[in-house]
């Protein structure tokens, strides 16, 4: 009897063995990760953040959600967008170590990694085994904002881009149907190039205007050079020769998207070349503007979702409820404007514990969560976002809204991203406040490449051709 | 000690003694300065010299190349269209600034400097706008020239029966004249102040004595008040010359330098090269070069308001 036991015994323990060496599948995550965490209670990390409504997620929810969790503790410093990456730069520089986990916009990527400034998180990964629960990230995010030549430095953690919203009841009216088929020869749907938005548009500025514009765009230069990326890739253009890394931008595809901005703003409200953010959700919201290209929030506040709870009492009233409808950017592209992803900065003294609160945050059960908070301007990332039926329950068109936030993302273009992609960007944000200022369209854009290669001189060819490479055999690189 | 000493001590100059203490007193006073020069010095000089070193290397957001490479960021300054361009901005909207500035407050202080009922209320309040960060100040101004909603924008719209907003800080016509209006209205009140001390000092009996004579108030100015205020004029315009060549905070959030770089001010365009782009050796050649052009100004300014430097 003894024996049968010792062998039925031992026959267990041969058998439980390999589970012992293996990772604790039992657990989610985001349970691996505060677990882990746990051993480091009573200790802090710096965490950066955009500063303002951005902030209320970590602030409010994340935080105190992982510090009960945990007993770790975690200062957000918050930062205005335009600051973090000077101030994450010479945080860096002056080696204070003063952050351990960075907000960073997959932009900067490149220079960050460059210069050293961000640890690399496959060791950490593995060692928490994540890989699956990053699986769950969509493609488009995944594939794109993760790695910088071949290793991963940072971890996608919003869906940004820019989407199409359109007044779904102005576009099934019966009358406004016909009329523009009459006038126009086709029917009037959401638009699939920018052809048919231009029609669209002075249509209904034609009929509607003043009190009601057929579209508005983002006019602000930061904002409009991104419109300009968009839509020159989408006309087939293309930033550099990658052999002689030139810039190609002066060509008559990049022309005539310049000219067609500056058309645009004629059946557009007036100033429009200054809205950004504020002004273009205010007026869409106010029911003053048809159609409108913008990241995901304003689907949400546009149907009244979380726009009645205190940090969003800025938000106008909106007056457009169940009356909008999503899609996909006319071209069958959107611009994955900004966007951020999670890192560890390489002189943090708690680059595990970073990590960690990283892959807690990020894991799929925090992040459903967070992405749903009322004020959250983090969008859905995750596959399991876009299905989430709790999510879907939200207002009465969210699974709409959802589904055209997948397929939108799904042909979603990458910010450029290279070595000193700021100096760039700004000179091309010169070009379009230029643009505004009435000059010459093909004036500017000479001006503007003519600026890409000194800068590009600057940082080395070769350097930047490698750099360059990398980015563009990305799959959102082009179309 | 021998007689030969004894004799030798006492043979010394009755001063002797004295002088040591002095000596040993001025030791200590010396003594007690230093903490205080060691500061300024490194606050000051410390700075300047390491921002000379930085600008012979060649740090940049990619590498800290601390070699030597001479005179490179010079040379490539001396082909910087751009930066040759943010001097002349920056020089432009100074000379501009200072010259609203100084006859704005002028005529103010004119106007304050005799009594009048409430006078020291409205004093107080003209001043208020110089104890507002620059940097609210401009995020005010913006939202004053805020196209749609702006009550400059309205109030010009609906006086000019104006169709189209004015974008005042994207039409290349309008912008110099708006960041030079929120310039102005904050620091007018400064001058101001400077200028009606420096009226209230000026000796009323010589002024009586003309305006008995029969002088015209325009002789009078020119010939004794100006004379009696204008070591504090030349101490005005020097101060804020110096301020004008540094603004930053309302340009940058108004205008961005733009539409271009029609309004890049130096500061701008080096905050730019510094601070975004990271360019480190080269920004601090440039500063480094203004830092020259300001102290050949400033000693030139000095001397020709007769104080040594």
């Amino acid at each position: 009897m003894l024996n049968r036991r010792v062998t039925w015994g031992a026959a267990l323990i041969a058998a439980a063995a390999p589970l012992a060496s293996m990772p604790v599948h039992a657990q989610s995550a985001s349970e691996r990760a505060a677990e882990a965490a746990k051993k480091y209670a009573g200790e802090e990390i710096t965490i950066t953040w955009e500063a303002g409504l951005q902030a209320l997620d970590p602030k409010n929810f994340s935080i105190p959600k992982w510090e009960e969790r945990t007993g770790v503790k975690v200062r957000v410093v918050e930062l205005p967008v335009g600051e973090m990456f000077t101030k994450t730069m010479q945080e860096y520089r002056a080696g204070t170590g003063a952050y351990d986990v960075l907000n960073v916009v997959p932009a900067w990527m490149p220079d960050l990694a460059q210069a050293g400034a961000l640890e690399p998180l496959g060791p950490f990964i593995d060692k928490y085994d994540y890989r699956a629960d990053l699986e769950g990230i969509a493609p488009v995010y995944r594939n794109n904002w993760m790695t910088y030549q071949d290793k991963v430095y940072a971890i996608p953690d919003d869906g940004d881009q820019w989407m199409l919203f359109y007044r779904k009841d102005l576009f099934n009216d019966a009358e406004n149907q016909r009329q523009f088929e009459q006038e126009y020869g086709y029917a009037l749907e959401p638009p699939k190039t920018w052809d048919q938005f231009d029609d669209i548009a002075r249509f209904f500025t034609d009929k509607y205007g003043p009190e009601l514009h057929g579209a508005a765009m983002f006019g602000k230069p930061p904002y409009a050079q991104r419109t300009f990326q968009e839509r020159f890739r989408v006309a087939g253009g293309r930033f550099f020769d990658p052999e002689t890394m030139k810039a190609t931008i002066n060509t008559e595809t990049g022309v005539e998207v310049l000219e067609r901005m500056r058309a645009q703003v004629d059946y557009m409200p007036d100033g429009v070349q200054q809205w950004g953010f504020g002004e273009l959700l205010s007026a869409f919201l106010k029911g003053n503007v048809a159609m409108v290209q913008s990241w995901p929030p304003f689907g949400r506040w546009a149907a009244g979702y979380g726009t009645d709870s205190e940090p969003l009492s800025w938000v106008p009233a909106t007056q457009i409820a169940g009356k909008v409808g999503y899609a996909v950017p006319p071209g069958g592209a959107s611009q994955m404007a900004v966007g951020f992803s999670l890192s560890v900065a390489s002189n943090s003294d708690q680059k595990e514990l970073a990590y960690l609160f990283i892959q807690w945050i990020n894991s799929q059960e925090i992040s459903l969560q967070r992405v749903q908070l009322p004020y959250a301007l983090r969008d859905p990332f995750r596959e399991s976002h876009y299905t989430d039926s709790e999510y879907k329950s939200r207002w009465d068109s969210a699974p709409e809204y959802l589904q055209t936030l997948k397929d939108s993302a799904a042909v979603g273009l990458l910010d450029l991203s290279i070595v000193q992609t700021a100096a760039y960007q700004e000179a091309l944000q010169r070009g379009i406040s230029r643009l505004w200022a009435g000059d010459d369209p093909q004036k500017i854009l000479d001006d503007v490449a003519a600026e890409w290669n000194e800068i590009t001189e600057r940082v080395g060819v070769e350097r930047q051709r490698k750099v360059y490479q990398d980015w563009a055999s990305k799959p959102n690189a082009y179309p | 000690m021998t007689t030969r000493d004894t004799a030798a001590g006492s043979a010394a100059p009755p001063g002797w003694g004295r002088r040591l203490e002095l000596l040993a007193d001025r030791k200590f006073r010396y003594l007690l300065i230093v903490p205080t020069v060691f500061l300024l010095l490194s606050v000051t000089v410390f700075p300047a010299i390491y921002t000379l070193i930085v600008s012979f290397q060649d740090i940049t957001l990619m590498a800290e190349d601390r070699s030597f490479h001479g005179l490179m960021n010079y040379q490539r300054l001396l082909e910087d269209s751009r930066f040759w361009w943010s001097l002349v901005h920056t020089v432009g909207f100074l000379l501009a600034a200072l010259a609203l500035q100084f006859v704005l407050g002028l005529l103010m202080a004119l106007l304050f400097v005799e009594w009048m009922p409430g006078r020291q209320v409205f004093i107080t309040l003209l001043v208020l706008p110089t104890v507002i960060s620059p940097i609210v100040a401009g995020s005010a101004w913006r939202i004053m020239y805020e196209h749609q909603y702006g009550p400059i924008s309205q109030i010009i719209g609906w006086l000019a029966e104006l169709d189209n907003p004015v974008l005042w800080t994207a039409d290349p016509t309008f912008v110099y004249p708006a960041i030079l209006l929120a310039e102005v209205w904050q620091w007018t009140p400064f001058m101001f102040l400077l200028l009606l001390a420096a009226l209230v000092n000026v000796d009323k009996s010589q002024v009586e004595s003309a305006e008995i004579d029969g002088s015209t108030y325009w002789r009078t100015f020119w010939y004794i008040v100006f004379p009696a205020i204008r070591p504090v004029v030349a101490v005005a315009l020097l101060i804020r010359s110096l301020d004008l060549f540094r603004v930053f905070d309302k340009v940058w959030i108004l205008t961005q330098g733009g539409p271009g770089t029609m309004t890049e001010l130096i500061s701008i365009y080096i905050y730019k090269v510094g601070f975004q782009q990271f360019q480190t050796s080269y920004a601090a050649a440039m500063t480094f070069v203004v830092i020259i052009l300001l102290t050949a100004v400033v000693v030139l300014a000095l001397r020709r308001m007769g104080v040594s430097p």
